[in-house]
């Protein structure tokens, strides 16, 4: 694209979708859906899980064929035949689905297709790949990411960033990014809004998802609000009370419910002394009956390796485990839920951890206390397994076309709901909840904290991860901030702010450490 | 029943259920029934079986008479009790490629401790599961447990090698060759005019089914194979139903030796060698998840028959034994490629 064709095409949509229609069985996922995206615009889709967001983006960046409807390229009416005929004409999406090679290097996956060839024999020149891999990333503000390593050994957040750098890499007239923050921290979407501001002064037009109204309003230059499959209304300047009714027919002061207060005299449910693991480091903790113990600080600094520590899915190295006063040794899971242990472990990757895809709703509910309750002499009592599931349906809300549906085909929040009541049945005294709104829309989130609150006003002890600082300072009594797999920091009453949180997670890392400091 | 945390009343400030959130059940209940995949794969394998009759009844008549049926299910009951134990393993994910030589091992172990006597044919048949079961248990270990953590094509073909040594360098030739006589009776003896072996293999079928469909021994089985990590994270014991399912593949292999040398009545070296491949055809062609967590025997048992029938008319058509492995071939790398192109996931 010239100056002079931005000249021309300022003010005319960059690309347009009119109609656009797309169902998926019976299930209506986009119903006659419009988006305009002007020429270097930040456009934010607020909705719902389900509201169609991510189904839009899929069909503009040529992944999803619309059922009806039209897409028009610069006033030109276009249908794409995948994802490769959208990069043709400058279109570039970054899905929520992460789309690398796990085995190929981050160098292979920038490059996929078109690797960089020796001149003389047109083999792939592996120097020059990994040498322009390296330059890239750097170029951008990223030195903590190896280009040779495996995608496989690098965590999420920055398999998340590669994803975006390689995205960006091709100059792309236009970027969807569907929910390009839910699994990076704080400093990384800094650094991707950097990119934004870069790309947008260059006049890329960007359309991007987000259930985190705090990044819509600091970068979006409109809004557009979908909800049940098509868009609501287009906005410069929307409250996110006003959003958040749009979406979902309700007002957000509901969203942070007061938290339940503390009895001054309630047990310690939970008790850690020294605790250490692979990635965990003398680590002592007290978690009293009732109370909400959030745990606070970047990714990959040992939160998980203290959850999955004391659920006895990481075997601890050195250390005691304490619960209600007793010391316990935990091996395993198994060893975790027994009577008189009672841990839960709610953990952060429902589709790989958690859920079992392809099994129904109620096979999924009932897996915890499969062998407790639910048998009778090794044999299932189905009858019972029928009334709990149902009750459990009924009382958490789940959105199901009946329990025997695979629960792969539930939406996020609704999959989240199903593994939260699992471990609901199994009646633990203490819960260990990982990260458990990511992903998951206002309603449900909504309706997740005030389980938690709930319970913890029934006396279960909570542990509480979350990667979202706020949500952290809403919801918790206490804070712990871990950092290089120590507890760092801990912030009580009203020294738990978000600002808190976040300045306790960073303090002190040394930029040559490298964690997190791309931005720099 | 003590008070569950779902009991308490629900906080009323809460987005109210959307309207029309519940779908209504969808219409009938065959097709519900024949909207998984696995299912509606249990019905084309028997579909295939009838069909295998009808041809062999057109090239060579009789093929499809009670007689002819009846041979074609007694063969089948062999592959089937094999297969039993191969579909175990697979539901997990896991494959044994000892079944060849726990078989061929079995089946000279009841052989040569008993004697061929009929008082000791008892505790011989015992001696000779628990022979297969701890194989089988031992393939488990290597398979299941973390710090060992062998893949299961190498676990078990090892085993497999091993025992084929054991077997060929420990048989005694002077021993009895005969299996004892109550055992072939076991096999063969007619109750209305069909074979006992028949009737044992219905009461196997029914017991697999129950086990897997009604237990929680079954449910975790799929669970583990639908998501190990997930089913270690609930709290199941995943490294002893390991252990568990690959002992049952040992005792099912151990189980058909013997009914094989009650059969025919004589032990063979390599006399287990076409129950390989055909256990995990009859697996694939019951239309069982070759990557685990979905199938039912019942599908296996389609499999084994139309299996056996395929064979059977291959060689009413004076097919030579190359030919039948190249079909044999084929037809399992087409279901592969059919079957494993429904979609991954919803």
């Amino acid at each position: 694209m010239t100056d002079a064709g931005h000249a021309a095409l300022a003010g005319a949509p960059f690309i347009e979708g009119i109609g656009l229609s797309r169902a998926y069985g019976g299930v209506r996922a986009l119903h006659n859906a419009s988006l305009a995206v002007l020429p270097g615009e930040v456009h934010a889709l607020v909705g719902e899980n389900g509201a169609g967001k991510s189904t839009l983006i899929k069909v503009l960046g040529g992944r999803v064929r619309p059922d009806s409807g039209e897409i028009r390229l610069r006033g030109t009416s276009v249908s794409f035949s995948g994802p490769e005929a959208a990069h043709r004409v400058g279109v570039q999406t970054v899905f929520q689905e992460l789309t690398l090679l796990p085995s190929l290097t981050v160098a292979e996956n920038l490059f996929l297709s078109r690797e960089p060839r020796s001149r003389l024999t047109h083999l792939i020149d592996r120097r020059a790949m990994g040498r322009r891999a390296e330059e890239l990333l750097t170029g951008m503000g990223i030195d903590h990411i190896d280009p040779l390593a495996a995608v496989e050994d690098i965590s999420l957040s920055e398999r998340q960033l590669v994803e975006i750098v390689r995205a960006i890499s091709h100059e792309p007239d236009i970027l969807f990014l569907d929910e390009p923050t839910s699994s990076l921290v704080e400093r990384e979407v800094v650094w991707l809004f950097e990119q934004i501001r870069r790309l947008r002064a260059r006049g890329t037009a960007m359309v991007f998802t987000s259930h985190r109204w705090n990044e819509v309003r600091s970068i979006a230059d409109r809004i557009t609000v979908f909800r049940n499959g098509g868009d609501v209304g287009t906005f410069t300047d929307i409250s996110e009370d006003d959003a958040v009714s749009l979406m979902t027919g309700r007002h957000v002061e509901t969203l942070y419910p007061p938290v339940p207060a503390l009895t001054a005299s309630a047990p310690i449910a939970l008790e850690t002394h020294h605790l250490a693991s692979a990635h965990l480091h003398d680590v002592s903790l007290q978690l009293h009956a009732g109370e909400i113990l959030g745990v606070g600080g970047l990714a990959g600094h040992g939160h998980r390796a203290l959850f999955f520590t004391l659920f006895g899915a990481d075997r601890a190295t050195s250390g005691t485990i304490t619960v209600a006063g007793k010391q316990v040794s935990i091996r395993s899971p198994h060893d975790a839920m027994k009577r008189g242990v009672g841990i839960a472990l709610v953990p952060e990757d429902r589709k790989t951890e958690g859920l079992l895809l392809r099994m129904s709703v109620r096979d999924n509910m009932t897996l915890a206390i499969l062998r407790g309750r639910l048998s009778r002499m090794g044999f299932l009592r189905r009858a019972e397994e029928k009334r709990l599931s149902s009750d459990l349906s009924r009382q958490l809300r789940i959105k199901t076309a009946g329990p025997h549906i695979a629960v792969g085909s539930l939406s996020g929040g609704n999959q989240q709901k199903v593994l939260l009541g699992r471990w609901l049945l199994a009646e633990p005294r203490i819960l260990l909840l990982y990260d458990v709104t990511r992903g998951v829309d206002v309603s449900t989130k909504a309706e997740i904290y005030a389980l938690i609150h709930r319970l913890a006003a029934e006396g279960k002890a909570i542990l509480f991860y979350s990667s979202d600082a706020e949500e952290l300072a809403h919801l918790t009594h206490r804070v712990l901030v871990m950092r290089e797999g120590r507890i760092a920091a801990a912030l009580e009453g009203n020294a738990i702010t978000a600002e808190a949180i976040v300045s306790a997670a960073v303090r002190d890392t040394s930029p040559a450490s490298g964690r997190g400091t791309h931005a720099a | 029943m003590t008070s569950t945390p779902l009991q308490t009343s629900h906080p009323a400030d809460l987005t109210p259920p959307p309207s029309g959130a519940s779908t209504p059940q969808s219409s009938s209940g065959i097709r519900r029934f024949l909207a998984s995949a696995e299912r509606r794969r249990v019905l084309y394998a028997f579909a295939a079986a009838i069909a295998l009759f009808a041809i062999g009844e057109i090239v060579r008549p009789g093929f499809g008479s009670f007689a002819g049926i009846r041979a074609v299910l007694v063969v089948a009951s062999f592959v089937g009790l094999v297969a039993a134990g191969q579909f175990f393993v697979i539901l997990i994910g896991g494959i044994d490629l000892s079944v060849p030589w726990v078989l061929n091992a079995a089946a000279i172990l009841v052989v040569t401790s008993s004697l061929g006597r009929n008082a000791w044919a008892v505790p011989a048949g015992l001696l000779t599961l628990a022979m297969g079961t701890m194989i089988g248990a031992l393939n488990g270990v290597g398979v299941g447990v973390a710090v060992l953590g062998v893949p299961a094509v190498v676990m078990t073909l090892a085993m497999n090698g091993i025992l084929e040594g054991l077997t060929g360098g420990l048989t005694c030739s002077s021993c009895a060759a005969y299996a004892p006589p109550v055992i072939q009776a076991a096999v063969h003896h007619p109750f209305f005019g069909i074979p006992a072996v028949l009737f044992f293999w219905a009461i196997v079928i029914a017991v697999v089914s129950v086990v897997l469909s009604l237990t929680t021994f079954g449910r975790a089985t799929y669970a583990i194979g639908s998501n190990p990590r997930a089913s270690f994270l609930a709290g199941l014991p995943v490294r002893a139903i390991t252990i568990g399912l690959y002992a049952l593949s040992g005792f099912f292999s151990a189980l058909a030796g013997i009914t094989l040398v009650g059969f025919g009545g004589q032990a063979a070296l390599g006399m287990g060698d076409p129950y390989l491949f055909q256990s995990i055809a009859a697996v694939v062609i019951g239309g069982v998840y070759i990557l685990g967590g979905r199938g039912h025997y019942i599908g296996v048992v389609a499999g084994s028959i139309s299996l056996v029938a395929l064979v059977s008319v291959l060689m009413a058509v004076d097919m030579p034994e190359y030919g039948r492995n190249i079909i044999y071939g084929v037809v399992i790398l087409v279901l592969l490629l059919l079957y494993g192109r429904e979609a991954p996931e919803a």
